[in-house]
């Protein structure tokens, strides 16, 4: 008689919608939900203030625009990154910072600046600016965020296969991120060769590990 | 002091009791070269210690020092501060005598920079 089963819940009571079985089960198998949940905030903070960055060293790439498409591809998939992991935060009852000051403070890679100063009247002193030394900081950007995804596939291995496969499509991405700002900083700095071994996207931003299961269609 | 022709010297790592590192409760010495930080030496020697950017910003890999002296050429978000109170970011600290360090201080680090109203402090514990 279905009226004398109980409902098989585990820790959580029946009906209990203060706790979730979603971050219980990453708690049982030994990471702490919480813990993990600030982890991502502080890694999309990075991938927001790239975003953010990346729109004035792609401006700066002035008439490279092979290099300004290539960084183009890299700003919308940071942000990509940025939306697909947003859900996750709130549903391990966590929440983006109210000022935007404390999430850039708190993100885990470095602002990635125009590498020049500012002029007398407020805008880039772009006398000395030089494209190498921007897809440098490019490059410097995507490393630090191949270390920050590798922490969290660590972190979630074998514990919570959803974040996992999140942070695993977004590692994929970095690293072909990596690999096309070698390519062109090896070409425009050294004078090297050193193919990336992958072509543009079709799309601006195309994002194909972590777009192609949607969580949500914000980005 | 045990600096070689090359430039090398013993870092001793201590890992405090109260560590949630597998290495809780032990120490370690391993030889790094003036050039290699202190953090990546520790990886290629078998030790694993907690970081992330790696480029002297997050504070993750944060330890005191509390025997030697290192610099940090290429940290991008390391106080004057930092230094005075005894604090180093071994993804970045390079060695100039022989050291000991105090690692898995990130949460204590976290406080001190707080404390200084410096970053990433309140911006992470004032949830």
């Amino acid at each position: 008689m279905s009226e004398e089963k109980t409902h098989g819940s585990g820790a959580v009571e029946p009906g209990d919608t203060s706790t979730r079985v979603g971050a219980e089960v990453i708690r049982e198998r030994g990471v702490d939900p919480e813990e993990l949940r600030e982890k991502l905030i502080d890694a999309i903070g990075a991938e927001f203030t790239t975003y953010y960055y990346y729109t004035n060293l792609r401006m700066h790439l002035a008439g490279e625009e092979d290099y300004k498409e290539i960084t183009e591809d890299a700003r919308l998939e940071d942000r990509a990154h940025f939306e697909l992991v947003v859900p996750r935060v709130y549903e391990l009852e966590g929440s983006l910072p109210n000022d935007i000051r404390d999430f850039a403070d708190r993100a885990s890679c470095p602002d990635a600046e125009v590498p020049t100063p500012m002029d007398d009247t407020g805008g880039f002193d772009t006398s000395d600016l030089e494209v190498e030394d921007i897809l440098e900081v490019l490059l410097e950007a995507e490393r630090c965020a191949i270390r920050t995804w590798s922490e969290i596939c660590d972190m979630t291995r074998e514990a919570d296969p959803r974040t996992y496969d999140m942070a695993q499509r977004i590692l994929n991405e970095e690293m072909d991120h990596e690999a096309w700002f070698i390519e062109l900083l090896s070409k425009e700095r050294d004078g090297e060769i050193n193919p990336a071994g992958h072509f543009a996207r079709g799309e601006p931003g195309d994002a194909p590990y972590s777009t192609n299961n949607r969580f949500n269609d914000s980005a | 002091m045990t600096q070689s022709s090359h430039d090398t010297w013993t870092v001793t790592i201590v890992v405090p009791e109260e560590s949630s590192l597998d290495e809780a409760g032990t120490t370690s010495e391993i030889a790094v070269n003036a050039d290699e930080t202190i953090l990546a030496a520790a990886r290629s020697a078998g030790v694993w210690l907690p970081a992330d950017c790696q480029q002297g910003w997050c504070t993750t890999c944060a330890a005191r020092l509390t025997d030697g002296e290192v610099v940090h050429p290429n940290a991008r978000r390391y106080y004057d501060a930092d230094r005075e109170a005894g604090y180093v970011l071994l993804c970045t600290a390079k060695p100039r005598a022989d050291t000991t360090i105090v690692v898995d201080q990130y949460d204590d680090f976290l406080e001190f920079r707080a404390a200084n109203d410096k970053p990433p402090g309140n911006s992470k514990l004032n949830r």
